[in-house]
C-alpha cells in the first residue's frame, strides 16, 4: 500500500535559531507585551534585546496596522511582498489575516503565488499594486521605473505603500533567518481553508 | 533635578554603579547566583570598558562602584584595575578572600591609601559548617586573610549569607567578626536568594524584582536591575532582570532603569532584608 502525501500534512518547522523568551524569562521592559498571553515569536525573539522592543513595536504597528490605506490593500501588500520572498511564517500568519480582513480563498491564493494574480484580480489598480510589491522587494531599476508607472497613485499613497513593502521585506527577512514558528492556530486555520 | 538624582535622592535607586568583572571562581559555592565555578563561560568585562564606564558612572552623578563576579581577583591585573577605578569613584569589590597569598597581598598594599573596600563572604563560625557551602578550607582563608588585609590599611566588610538563621551562630559569628578587626556595621547578613545554582539545589527565598535592591549592574551580557539579577541557572544566563543589551553610553541602560522604577506598583516594597 502506498500512502500520498496530502498538500497540508504538517511539515516539521526547523527549530527557531534563538530561544524565543517566554512570559518567565522576559526583561522587565517587556514584560508588558507578556502580560495578556503569548505575544507571537516576534516579540518573543525581539524580547532577547529589550532596548529595541519599545521602539519597534511602536514602528511595526503604525506600519502595518490599521491607517489611511484600506487594510485590504495594505494586505494584498503584505502577503504578495511575503510570498514573494520565500516567507513562510509571515505568508501563513498574513493568509489569515488576509481572509479575516474581507480577501476571498481566490484572492489569497493568487497572492500566494498558487493562481495567475490577473485570473483573481480583475482591478487594474489592485493589479498595478501588486506588481509595486514585486519590484520593491527585488529592487531592480527596470521593474521599479515600469511598475511606478502603472501605478496612478499619488506620492502619499505610493510612499506608505512602499515602506509597508519594505518593512514587510526586513520582517520576512527577520522571521526567515530565524526560523520563527507559525502558530498551531494559523496552522489550523490553513488547514480548514486548504491551504 | 534630574531623574536619576529625583530617585537617588528618595531612596528608590541605589547611587552604586556595580560591574560584574568576570563569572569564573576559584570556588562553586552550593548557592551560588551565578553558577559560578573554574570552568564555567567568564563572560568578562574588559579593564578598558570598566574603566570607561567608570568615568561615565562619575559623570552622571554616581557615588560608588561594585565590583563582583565570579571571582574578581581571578581577572590577573584586578589589584592595579582597582586602584585605578578608585581612583575614579570609592570600590567595593567582592571576594572570596581565598587568594591572598603573598604575591596578593603585596599588590593589593598599595589599595590602602586608595578608597577601596573588600567584601568577604564567610558565612559560619565553625570551618566545617561554613566549608560545606563553600568548599575546602574556605574558613581558614578567610580568617587569615581579614587580618592581614587590615593589616595594610585595607577595609573589609564581611557578607554573611544564609540558609536559616540561627541566633547562636549569628551571635558567634559576630564574635568572631569582631575578634578578626570588622566591627558590626561592616557585617552585612541576607538571605540566600532562591536563583542560579540556590534555585537548581532547592536553596533560598525566592525574591520579586521588587524585592532585590534596585542598583545598576552592568556585565559582558547587558545591564540588569540589581546585582543579584544577572544569574545564570543550569548554564543560561536568566534574562528576566535583564534591562538592556546596551551597556554603553551608560545612559541608555540608566534610562532603561528609570523606565522600570517608574513603572513598579505602588505598596509593592519588599519585606526581605536583601542587601
Amino acid at each position: 500500500m502506498t500512502t500520498r502525501s496530502r498538500p497540508h500534512d504538517v511539515v516539521p518547522f526547523p527549530a527557531p535559531r534563538v530561544t524565543l523568551v517566554d512570559a518567565a524569562s522576559a526583561p522587565l521592559l517587556t514584560r508588558p507585551y507578556f502580560a495578556a498571553g503569548d505575544p507571537g515569536p516576534i516579540v518573543a525573539s525581539l524580547a532577547q534585546v529589550p532596548e529595541l522592543v519599545g521602539p519597534m513595536l511602536p514602528f511595526l504597528g503604525a506600519v502595518l496596522g490599521a491607517s489611511w490605506i484600506p487594510l485590504r490593500e495594505k494586505e494584498i501588500v503584505i502577503l504578495r511582498t511575503s510570498a514573494v520572498m520565500g516567507c513562510r511564517y509571515c505568508t501563513e500568519t498574513h493568509s489569515v489575516v488576509a481572509l479575516d480582513s474581507g480577501l476571498g480563498a481566490q484572492e489569497v491564493r493568487a497572492l500566494r503565488g498558487e493562481l495567475p494574480v490577473a485570473d483573481a484580480f480583475p482591478d487594474a489598480g489592485e493589479r498595478a499594486l501588486i506588481a509595486w510589491c514585486e519590484a520593491v522587494a527585488h529592487g531592480a531599476e527596470s521593474d521599479l521605473r515600469q511598475a511606478r508607472q502603472a501605478l496612478l497613485d499619488d506620492d502619499a499613497r505610493v510612499v506608505e505603500l512602499t515602506l509597508l513593502v519594505a518593512t514587510t521585506v526586513l520582517l520576512n527577512r527577520y522571521a526567515t533567518a530565524l526560523a520563527l514558528p507559525t502558530s498551531p492556530d494559523v496552522r489550523d486555520r490553513l488547514i480548514r481553508e486548504d491551504m | 533635578m534630574t531623574a536619576l538624582a529625583d530617585a537617588w535622592a528618595d531612596g528608590s535607586l541605589g547611587s552604586r554603579l556595580w560591574l560584574y568583572s568576570n563569572y569564573h571562581c576559584n570556588l562553586a559555592c552550593t548557592y551560588c547566583l551565578t553558577e559560578s565555578g573554574p570552568k564555567v563561560s567568564r563572560r568578562e568585562l574588559s579593564p578598558a570598558t570598566m574603566l570607561g564606564l567608570a568615568h561615565e558612572a562619575r559623570d552622571l552623578g554616581f557615588t560608588g562602584l561594585g565590583i563582583t563576579g565570579g571571582e574578581p581577583f581571578l581577572v590577573p591585573d584586578m589589584p592595579e584595575l582597582l586602584g585605578e577605578l578608585s581612583a575614579v569613584l570609592p570600590v567595593l569589590a567582592l571576594t572570596n578572600g581565598t587568594l591572598f597569598q603573598r604575591g596578593l597581598l603585596d599588590r593589593v598594599a598599595p589599595l590602602g591609601d586608595a578608597e577601596v573596600t573588600l567584601q568577604i563572604s564567610l558565612d559560619h563560625p565553625d570551618p566545617q559548617a561554613n566549608d560545606v557551602m563553600r568548599g575546602p578550607q574556605n574558613f581558614s582563608r578567610v580568617v587569615a586573610a581579614v587580618p592581614a588585609l587590615l593589616q595594610r590599611g585595607i577595609g573589609v566588610r564581611i557578607a554573611t549569607t544564609l540558609e536559616e538563621e540561627d541566633a547562636d551562630d549569628l551571635a558567634r559569628l559576630c564574635t568572631l567578626h569582631r575578634e578578626l578587626g570588622v566591627s558590626d556595621d561592616d557585617h552585612v547578613v541576607r538571605p540566600i536568594i532562591r536563583r542560579g545554582r540556590a534555585e537548581t539545589g532547592d536553596l533560598g527565598v525566592v525574591a520579586r524584582y521588587l524585592d532585590l535592591p534596585p542598583e545598576l549592574t552592568v556585565t559582558a551580557d547587558g545591564a540588569f536591575w540589581s546585582p543579584f539579577a544577572p544569574t545564570v541557572t543550569q548554564g543560561v544566563l536568566d534574562t528576566d532582570l535583564l534591562l538592556s543589551r546596551t551597556v554603553q553610553p551608560l545612559q541608555r541602560p540608566v534610562e532603561a532603569m528609570l523606565t522600570v522604577l517608574g513603572a513598579r506598583p505602588e505598596g509593592a516594597d519588599s519585606t526581605l532584608n536583601i542587601r
